[in-house]
């Protein structure tokens, strides 16, 4: 019994060690991560756009300027509004613009789709047309790595730059991956709206375009007021923006 | 006596080439396939897992004279676990690239049997200050077969170390072409195995 008695004992200590050890760690270390977190994210959103190649490294306060710089972040709602990121705008979709010389340049919707294995996190960004894809990035995913995987490479997300995301006669139409290359498997007018896919990932892929159709559709409004030619800006933010 | 002859010494020399940890007892070759295919990648692991691996030891030799033999692993276990989240926690917070590359290899260190197998065999019988050792031998030999490997890979695959291009783009216009198949896993199996045979023959000899 005593024997027991000191077991129970001795996990207990080296579990209550242990915890408090990787508590203090984690909190510790909370800042740093939070960090990496926010400039990647911020990376990838430049990425999106065509600010930043995937390649190049910057340390986080070059990104974090550059982000500054080009990029405002703010909420729409159903019927294509725009609004600063305020308390009052919470639970609308979150949306973020490029600048250029105080116009719009393009607009970048997060993408947060199921993927075959886990959630797929990433950002697409739409030109100023509301019809023609800038960029498609990827941040956060558990696809196989070397099939579904490689939709965070360069290769991949290069596919998507001029890409429509309507149809000739300027109707939404969804933009989907095909199996392998598309213009083996795609009727020639399909073709601007479809991205070339990866062989052995179709499944990935058909996620994906799943999870942009949903996408393009919630964000309808707003791409419609593009098409008219309205380029609508959230107010710039009195104080830097927290992101 | 002569340094080399002293246990210390023997007992951090000997797993970096005699008594190889991937060598002789074929442990940690899934990661030593999955993080490889850069020098960069192959380095960070190599010291994470040599941390971890000097630090279990260490704490479990500690521990070797109070802990209780029938929960002893679960114990070992607590511990390594503990030590692979705190690389992890650091990795995170200071390389966080390299750390979304290694992904989720970091944290298999807790099954890679090359730490529970130096815990078992060497950490519960010898003192702290000899199993410390053992465990950065057994990490600098793990960590080494994993440099050699993706000094290779890397080089044949990608004409590159540490991401420094090393082949000149005069070599690519002559129709010099980087050798694909070294990018994927299989590529290091065959490499380990080469390894094998010329450690065996460079050992032996």
């Amino acid at each position: 019994m005593s024997d027991n008695l000191k077991s129970i004992v001795f996990v207990l200590v080296t579990a209550l060690v242990c915890s408090l050890l990787l508590t203090g760690f984690s909190t510790g270390l909370m800042v740093p991560k939070q960090r990496n977190i926010q400039t990647d994210r911020q990376k990838n959103i430049l990425a999106a756009v065509g600010l930043l190649t995937r390649e190049q490294t910057a340390d986080w306060q070059a990104i974090e300027q550059l982000y500054a710089e080009h990029i405002r972040c703010g909420r729409v709602d159903r019927n294509g509004q725009v609004m600063p990121d305020t308390a009052a705008s919470e639970g609308l979709l979150p949306v973020c613009f490029q600048v250029r010389d105080g116009q719009v340049a393009a607009y970048i919707l997060p993408v947060e789709t199921k993927g075959l294995w886990g959630t797929i996190k990433g950002y697409l960004a739409i030109e100023n047309d509301g019809a023609t894809v800038t960029g498609f990035t990827v941040y956060s995913h558990q696809e196989t790595p070397g099939l579904g995987g490689e939709i965070e490479k360069a290769w991949f997300q290069n596919n998507f730059k001029g890409k429509r995301i309507v149809d000739p006669d300027g109707a939404p139409a969804p933009l989907s991956i095909a199996r392998g290359r598309a213009d083996k498997s795609v009727p020639p007018e399909r073709l601007p709206n479809v991205v070339d896919g990866i062989s052995g990932a179709s499944l990935t892929g058909r996620f994906l375009s799943t999870g942009f159709n949903r996408l393009l559709n919630d964000y309808d409004p707003l791409s419609r007021r593009f098409r008219r030619g309205d380029r609508p800006l959230p107010p710039k933010p009195d104080n830097p923006e927290k992101t | 006596m002569k340094l080399t002859r002293t246990k210390p010494f023997k007992t951090l020399a000997e797993p970096i080439v005699k008594n190889n940890p991937v060598f002789i007892q074929s442990l940690g070759i899934c990661s030593a396939l999955a993080v490889t295919v850069q020098l960069n990648t192959a380095i960070v692991m190599g010291l994470a897992l040599t941390f971890v691996l000097a630090f279990s030891n260490l704490s479990i030799s500690l521990l070797r004279h109070v802990l209780p033999r029938n929960i002893r692993m679960i114990v070992e276990l607590s511990v390594i676990a503990s030590l692979v989240i705190l690389a992890d926690e650091v990795l995170r917070a200071y390389f966080y690239t390299i750390s979304k590359q290694l992904s989720v290899f970091v944290g298999l260190i807790i099954t890679n049997c090359i730490v529970m197998g130096r815990a078992e065999t060497f950490a519960l019988g010898n003192p702290p200050h000899l199993a410390f050792l053992d465990g950065l031998g057994n990490g600098a030999g793990y960590g080494g077969v994993l440099v050699t490997v993706a000094f290779i890979r890397e080089l044949l695959g990608s004409g590159s170390l540490l991401g420094y291009q090393l082949v000149p783009d005069l070599f690519y216009a002559a129709g010099y072409q980087d050798m694909g198949f070294m990018l994927l896993a299989p590529s290091a199996f065959i490499i380990i195995g080469l390894l094998v045979w010329l450690q065996k023959t460079v050992v032996k000899g």
